[in-house]
C-alpha cells in the first residue's frame, strides 16, 4: 500500500501468519472491481480494438487504392469490412467512452466507487469476450455480413457459416455490457456526489456520461431484441424478418439503427463532454451557460435518437415517418449550434495555453462541425435519396467519427493521463500525432465526399474507372496512411509515457473538478477526505483558500491540511478574482 | 443552396475558431475574462436555428412531395399506357397518358427488368426518351438497392414488400447505375445500366429483345428435348436442366 507521503515509522508494526500473497499486476487488474482498473481495462481492450481495426481499414483502402482491384477476394473483403466496422464502432468508439467514464465519473463527483463495482467488472469483461470472440473468429469463420447484418442476406438461406453467429455474440455481448455499465454510470451519478455537488455544479464530462448512458440504455436492448430474433431465425426456424411469413427485414433495420445511432451518438457525446471540460481547463475560464451546454448535450441525445430512421430513407416506409425523422435531425441544429457557440465562447477572452489535450480538442470541434454539417446534408429526404450508401455517406460518419472517437476521445486520453498514470503524455508526440490525425483525416474524406457524388456505392470490394473515381480513390487511400501514422503516433505515446512520461503531480492543468484533488493515481479509496463543494469550480475554491491562507499570518499549517480544511472554508471566499496568480 | 448553407456555417465555425484560438493565446500576457452568457442570448441563438431548421424542413417536405408526382411524359415520348396500380407515394398524374411500368428485380446479383409487354432483359434497361418511367422494386432473394444517378432518388428492393421510384430521361443517352445495399459476396459486380433511346427505336429494341427470348428460349427447349431423348431410360441422368 502506498502510504502517501506519511511516515509509517510510528505506526504500530502488523503482524500476520498468513499475509495476502503478492500477486503479478495484470492478475490485480484482471481480478479489480475498482472502478479505475475496471476503467484501464475498457480503455486498453478499446485501443487494442482500434489499432485492430485500423489495420483492417488500411488493407481496405489498399484493395480500393486502384480500380477493379483483385488483391483481395470478394468475401475476404467482405469479412474485413464487417470485422473492422464492428471493432471501430462496437469495440473502439463506445467502450473508450465508457472506459473513460468508468475511470473518471467517481473522481469527478467525489464519489469512493462506482454504485455497483462487480456489475462493473462483469460488463468489462462481457465486452473483451465479446471482442475476443469476434477475432478468434478469424481462425475459422469470420462473419461477412455487413455492417449492420441485415437479413435476409444474414439469414441461414444466405449465409449458412458461423460467421454472422460470431457476429450475433461478440455485438451481443458488447451491448449486454454497455447497457450493465450505463445502468452504473447513471446509479452512480444520481446516487453517490459529494455533498454539495448538485446537478448545477456537475462537471459536463460527467454530465455527459449520464446522458450517454441514458442512450445507451434504450440502444443497447434494442439490439439485444434484435440480436435475439435473429438468431432465433437463424436456427430455430423463426420468421422474425422473413417477408414471406409477414415478417419483415424492415424490422431489423429499425432496431439495429436505434442501437447503431445511439453508438453514433457516443462518438459525439462523450467528445463534447469532454471538450467542455479541456476548453475551460486551457483557456482559464469557465464555460459561457454551463445550463445552455448541459440542456445542448440532453436534447441532442434526445433528437438523434428520434432520427434514428435517417438511415431508412430509402426503405419502403409511410412518408409520414421520414418527414419525422427530418424533422428530429433537422432540429440537431439548435443544441449543436448552441452547442459550438458556447465552445467558441469559451475560447473568446481566454487565456489559451496550447497544450496537447486542447490541440485535440479543438481539432476534434473542427473536424465534428465538418461531419455533423454533411449530416445535415443528408437529413434533407430527397438530398438523402441522392447521396445514402455512396461514400459521401462515408465520409460524413468518418469526420464524425475521426473528430469525435479518436480526436475527442485522444483529447480526453491527453488530459486524463496525468491522472491514471501520474505522468504526462508526451509533448512534441502529441503535436505530431495531432496534425497528422487532422491532415489524415482530410486527405481521406474529402476525395470520398467528391467520389460519392459521382456514385460510389459503399461498401463495395471493387469500383470501375468511370469518372474520376480511380484518382480520388488513390488520394483516398494515400490519406489513410497518414491518418493511419497519426493515431499510432499517439498510441505509442500513451504506451512510452506510462513508464517514461514526465512526473506530473496531481494537478498539472490546474483543472477545476474534484478529480484534480486526488492523488495521480488515485489510492484505492479515490480521497482521504472528500470537501462539501460550493461551486462548479471547486478546485478553484480550494486554490484560492490556500492562497488566501498563505498571505495571512496563519501560514503556519502544511498545504495539505489547507487543502482538507479549504472545503470548509470555500464559502467564506468572496467574490474570486478573476486572474489566477501564475504557478 | 443547402450546400452554400453549410459551407457557410463550416467557414463560419472553423474561421472562428481559428482566429479565436490565434487571438487570445495566454503567453500574449493578457488575463481571462470570465463572461457569463444570459439564457436570452441562449434562446435568441436557438430561435434562429431553430427557424433555419424549419425553413429546410419545409423546403425538404415540398421538394419530397414534388419528387414523389410523376411527371407526365413530354410530347417526343412514349404515349402507350399501362394499367398496373401505383406503388406506395408515388402519386401517378391524371389524364389520359400514363407512364410506362417497369418492373425492376433484384437478385444476387443481377438486376432484371420486365417491360409491360413481358418482354425481359438483364443489367441493361432500355427506356424511350422524354417519357415517365415508374420503376416497381422487388427482389427475390435480399435487399438491394436501386440507384441510377442523375435519374432520381435510389430505393430498397425488398423481397415480397412493394416499393418503388420513377424518372424521365430527357435525352437519348446511357446512365450507368448499381446496388447500393451490401448484398454478399459479388455485390460490386451488381451493376446496371438504363439506355434512353428515341420512341421508334425503343419500340424496334422491344421487338428484337422479344424475338431473341423467343429463339433462345426455343433453342434452349430443343437442347432439353435432345438431353431427354438421349437419357437412358433407367433415369440415372436425372439431373434437371
Amino acid at each position: 500500500m502506498s502510504t502517501n507521503g506519511i511516515s509509517t515509522s510510528q505506526r504500530p508494526e502488523l503482524v500476520s501468519d498468513s499475509l495476502p500473497q503478492e500477486r503479478p499486476g495484470w492478475i490485480e487488474m484482471a481480478t479489480s472491481s475498482d472502478h479505475k482498473d475496471v476503467g484501464r481495462l475498457y480503455v486498453g481492450a478499446a485501443l487494442s480494438f482500434l489499432a485492430l481495426g485500423l489495420l483492417q481499414f488500411l488493407l481496405i483502402r489498399l484493395q480500393l487504392a486502384v480500380p477493379e482491384n483483385t488483391m483481395i477476394e470478394p468475401v475476404t473483403f467482405n469479412r474485413l469490412l464487417s470485422v473492422m466496422s464492428a471493432s471501430l464502432v462496437v469495440l473502439f468508439a463506445v467502450p473508450l467512452a465508457i472506459g473513460l467514464f468508468t475511470y473518471i465519473v467517481p473522481l469527478q463527483i467525489g464519489a469512493r466507487s462506482l454504485a455497483f463495482p462487480k456489475l462493473a467488472q462483469l460488463s468489462a469483461w462481457l465486452y473483451i469476450l465479446g471482442g475476443a470472440t469476434l477475432y478468434v473468429s478469424f481462425v475459422y469463420t469470420p462473419p461477412e455480413a455487413g455492417f449492420n447484418a441485415l437479413p435476409p442476406l444474414s439469414d441461414t438461406a444466405f449465409l449458412d457459416n458461423n460467421g454472422v453467429d460470431v457476429w450475433i455474440t461478440a455485438v451481443g455481448l458488447s451491448a449486454l455490457a454497455f447497457t450493465l455499465q450505463a445502468v452504473n454510470l447513471i446509479v452512480t451519478i444520481s446516487k453517490m456526489r459529494a455533498p454539495g455537488l448538485a446537478w448545477r455544479r456537475l462537471p459536463m464530462f460527467s454530465f455527459s456520461a449520464s446522458v450517454s448512458s441514458w442512450v445507451m440504455v434504450v440502444a443497447g436492448p434494442a439490439m439485444l431484441a434484435a440480436l435475439t430474433m435473429l438468431f432465433i431465425d437463424r436456427h430455430f426456424n423463426g420468421v422474425f424478418f422473413d417477408p414471406q411469413e409477414s415478417g419483415a427485414p424492415t424490422y431489423y433495420q429499425h432496431l439495429s439503427w436505434l442501437f447503431f445511432t445511439g453508438c453514433y451518438l457516443l462518438f459525439i457525446i462523450p467528445a463534447a463532454g469532454a471538450i467542455s471540460e479541456i476548453l475551460p481547463t486551457f483557456s482559464r475560464k469557465p464555460l459561457p451557460s454551463r445550463g445552455a451546454v448541459a440542456a445542448s448535450l440532453v436534447a441532442i441525445a434526445a433528437l438523434g435518437m428520434l432520427a434514428w430512421m435517417q438511415n431508412m430513407f430509402t426503405a419502403s416506409i409511410p412518408v409520414g415517418f421520414l418527414y419525422m425523422a427530418m424533422a428530429a435531425a433537422l432540429l440537431l441544429i439548435v443544441p449543436l449550434g448552441i452547442l459550438f457557440a458556447n465552445w467558441l465562447g469559451t475560447l473568446a477572452f481566454g487565456s489559451i495555453e496550447m497544450r496537447a489535450p486542447m490541440l485535440f480538442a479543438l481539432g476534434a470541434i473542427s473536424t465534428l462541425s465538418v461531419g455533423l454539417l454533411a449530416e445535415l446534408l443528408h437529413a434533407v429526404v430527397p438530398v438523402n435519396w441522392l447521396l445514402a450508401d455512396t461514400t459521401d455517406a462515408t465520409a460524413a460518419s468518418g469526420y464524425v467519427f475521426v473528430g469525435g472517437a479518436v480526436l475527442g476521445g485522444f483529447a480526453a486520453l491527453y488530459h486524463w493521463f496525468p491522472k491514471i498514470t501520474g505522468r504526462t503524455m508526451g509533448e512534441s508526440l502529441g503535436r505530431a500525432s495531432f496534425a497528422l490525425i487532422l491532415l489524415g483525416a482530410h486527405v481521406t474524406f474529402l476525395p470520398m465526399f467528391l467520389a460519392g457524388l459521382e456514385g460510389q456505392p459503399v461498401d463495395v470490394y471493387k469500383y470501375f474507372d468511370t469518372g474520376n473515381l480511380g484518382v480520388l480513390n488513390l488520394i483516398s487511400s494515400l490519406g489513410s496512411l497518414v491518418l493511419a501514422a497519426g493515431i499510432i503516433l499517439t498510441l505509442v505515446n500513451l504506451y512510452a509515457s506510462t513508464t517514461s512520461g514526465a512526473r506530473a503531480g496531481h494537478d498539472p492543468w490546474r483543472g477545476e473538478s474534484l478529480e484534480w484533488l486526488a492523488l495521480s493515481p488515485p489510492p484505492p479509496h479515490n480521497f482521504d477526505v472528500v470537501p462539501d463543494v460550493r461551486s462548479a469550480e471547486p478546485m478553484r475554491d480550494i486554490r484560492d483558500a490556500i492562497r488566501d491562507r498563505r498571505a495571512s499570518p496563519r501560514a503556519a499549517e502544511t498545504p495539505d491540511r489547507a487543502v482538507r480544511r479549504s472545503s470548509a472554508e470555500a464559502d467564506t471566499v468572496d467574490e474570486p478574482e478573476s486572474g489566477e496568480p501564475v504557478a | 443552396m443547402l450546400l452554400a448553407l453549410t459551407g457557410l456555417l463550416f467557414l463560419l465555425i472553423n474561421g472562428a475558431l481559428i482566429a479565436l484560438a490565434m487571438r487570445f493565446r495566454a503567453r500574449r500576457g493578457t488575463d481571462p475574462r470570465r463572461i457569463h452568457t444570459r439564457p436570452r442570448a441562449t434562446f435568441l441563438l436557438g430561435g434562429m436555428l431553430a427557424t433555419l431548421a424549419v425553413i429546410i424542413f419545409i423546403a425538404g417536405v415540398v421538394v419530397t412531395e414534388n419528387a414523389s408526382d410523376v411527371e407526365a411524359s413530354g410530347s417526343e415520348g412514349l404515349q402507350a399506357a399501362s394499367s398496373r396500380t401505383a406503388q406506395r407515394d408515388i402519386a401517378l398524374p391524371s389524364g389520359d397518358v400514363e407512364p410506362l411500368q417497369i418492373q425492376a428485380t433484384g437478385q444476387q446479383w443481377l438486376w432484371r427488368y420486365e417491360y409491360p409487354d413481358g418482354t425481359f432483359s438483364y443489367y441493361e434497361l432500355v427506356v424511350p426518351v422524354d417519357t415517365a418511367i415508374v420503376v416497381n422494386l422487388g427482389s427475390t432473394d435480399v435487399v438491394h438497392r436501386w440507384w441510377v444517378p442523375g435519374l432520381g432518388g435510389k430505393f430498397d428492393a425488398v423481397p415480397d414488400q412493394s416499393n418503388g421510384t420513377w424518372f424521365k430521361a430527357d435525352e437519348t443517352g446511357e446512365f450507368d447505375g448499381a446496388t447500393y445495399q451490401f448484398a454478399g459476396a459479388s455485390g460490386a459486380a451488381m451493376r446496371t445500366k438504363v439506355v434512353a433511346l428515341s420512341v421508334e427505336d425503343y419500340e424496334a429494341w422491344l421487338e428484337q429483345q422479344a424475338t431473341d427470348i423467343q429463339e433462345a428460349q426455343e433453342f434452349v427447349q430443343a437442347e432439353v428435348e435432345a438431353d431427354a431423348a438421349n437419357a437412358t431410360p433407367e433415369g440415372s441422368n436425372e439431373e434437371s436442366p
